[in-house]
């Protein structure tokens, strides 16, 4: 029914060191959907976002994006120090060859960011340089949207309004997301499938469909239904876990 | 109160031992030609001081065309060095050659093989001050964040883009680290190419005279070079340590620090 963004085909990754990041994995993420591969470090999800990013070139299989628009955002805000935040959110503008900055003003409103333009990234705390590192991301209008742990530097207070803002803005924009976390609630919180992963080789043990009401506020995250649905997806993390143990 | 102590410590410090070394000159006799009194260094600085001057000018010259010279060419070659792997290990060694290479046992080929003065001052300084200059840059060069240069990588930015927007502003402190480092090398590249050079010319240069007024022990006269020449030193390092600052203050580290 819904538009393919993005297909992996028995997608495989071996690192030169011999090590076996990704064993061949098939999946598929339907357009403007949300995503969260969730796992513990090692099981390849970041590998996984690399290789969907293009950063990464598969050892065996394909992948294809429906799209090549895409913006990512990394664990760290990963800022040029030097550069203020307007000029960081331009950067990919610029890249292009563009020269007007009134999208990369636009992207910092969205992210509520407006006074703080001219403000270089030692000047703003560590939620705000994650904002701007997702204005930055999204400037280009892009379809697709690539998220490696973003939220996990942050305290939970500022993690909470950044999901609730993330969540707000992919529901406007209807962007592709595709976001790795190593919290569970975060992904259920976010997401309307979550992809769980297992270390050693990495790949893909359960995907789960969220089945929770579109609207969700903050106090959400207290509800049956949520905390259920989280229960669900940690049952299924510790089982691949806990079967990999035992195999070792 | 601590910002008072910061300048007039050092400046007691200094006025103390300067007069400990007047008394310890007169209460002893010492002849001038041994160790004169800072008096008579003074006197000297005073009475030479247009001739000095017109000497001093000299050397700064040399000094600060070395320095632009090595800052280009220095620049320019950590930029090669960088793009190219295989220049880097083909090159680099060279580099280094010229760094360990005492200047003292080239200046004299050079004296040979180049007529002009000015240029043999010229050669001898920059090589003296270039070295800092390639390595600091090439590091500087080297260390943009992975994350970054993945970012560019994913808009497809080209090798000119990312130079000019990642890795240049990334190398700018360490070139400057490197750059002050160079300033004070110039100075003594500069120095030791004119004492090898000798003492022929009216205005050669303050070392040369340096070098003349202690051969006659005119030794007032050799110690107000020296101060000239210490001077000079200090000013040229302050005046690119507030360069490095005004370059630096919006976002480095290593200058935010200082304006509070």
């Amino acid at each position: 029914m819904s538009e393919t963004a993005v297909a992996l085909r028995s997608v495989a990754k071996n690192f030169p060191n011999g090590i076996e990041a990704l064993r061949a994995t098939d999946l598929s993420i339907a357009e403007g959907s949300f995503v969260s591969l969730v796992g513990p470090s090692g099981c390849g999800k970041s590998t996984l976002l690399r290789l969907i990013a293009g950063l990464l070139a598969p050892t065996t299989g394909t992948i294809e994006r429906h799209d090549d628009r895409m913006g990512f955002v990394f664990q760290d805000p990963t800022l040029m120090p030097w550069a203020t935040a307007l000029e960081n959110v331009a950067l990919p503008l610029r890249l292009n060859g563009g020269t007007d900055d009134s999208s990369a003003r636009h992207a910092l409103q969205r992210l509520g960011l407006d006074g703080f333009a001219g403000a270089y990234p030692h000047q703003l705390s560590g939620g705000m340089q994650m904002r701007v590192s997702i204005a930055r991301a999204t400037v280009t209008s892009p379809r697709l949207l690539l998220m490696d742990e973003p939220f996990a530097a942050l305290d939970e207070f500022t993690r909470f309004r950044l999901n609730d803002d993330l969540r707000a803005l992919w529901q406007k924009h209807g962007w592709t997301v595709v976001f790795v976390t190593h919290s569970v609630q975060e992904a259920v919180f976010l997401s309307q499938r979550v992809i769980v992963m297992s270390p050693r080789p990495g790949g893909i043990v359960a995907d789960m469909r969220i089945d929770l009401p579109q609207e969700r506020r903050n106090d959400f995250r207290l509800s049956h239904t949520f905390i259920d649905q989280c229960a669900c997806v940690s049952t299924s993390l510790h089982a691949a876990t806990a079967a990999q143990d035992s195999a070792a | 109160m601590r910002a008072a102590g910061k300048v007039i410590l050092p400046f007691l410090f200094g006025a103390l031992l300067l007069i400990i070394w007047e008394v310890a000159i007169r209460l002893n006799h010492i002849p001038q030609f041994i160790l004169p009194a800072p008096s008579a260094i003074a006197i000297s600085l005073w009475k030479d001081g247009p001739d000095l001057l017109r000497n001093l000018s000299v050397t700064v010259e040399v000094t600060l065309v070395a320095l632009l010279l090595a800052t280009i060419t220095g620049v320019a070659i950590a930029v090669a060095l960088a793009q190219w792997p295989l220049a880097e290990r083909t090159f680099f060694p060279y580099a280094v050659f010229i760094q360990v290479t005492p200047i003292v046992t080239i200046a004299p080929f050079i004296i040979i093989w180049v007529e002009n003065i000015f240029v043999v001052l010229l050669i001898l300084a920059w090589m003296a001050a270039v070295f800092p200059i390639i390595s600091n840059t090439l590091l500087g060069l080297k260390s943009a964040s992975a994350n970054l240069r993945e970012l560019f990588r994913l808009y497809r930015a080209s090798r000119w883009q990312t130079l000019r927007r990642l890795l240049i502003p990334t190398a700018l402190p360490y070139f400057l680290g490197g750059l002050r480092i160079s300033g004070g090398l110039a100075l003594i590249g500069t120095v030791v190419a004119e004492m090898v050079a000798g003492t022929s010319g009216a205005q050669s240069g303050l070392a040369s005279r340096l070098l003349e007024a202690s051969y006659r022990l005119e030794l007032p006269r050799a110690m107000a070079c020296f101060v000239l020449l210490s001077a000079t030193g200090l000013i040229l390092y302050w005046a690119l340590k507030v360069l490095s600052h005004r370059l630096l203050r919006h976002w480095h580290e290593s200058a935010r620090g200082i304006e509070n």
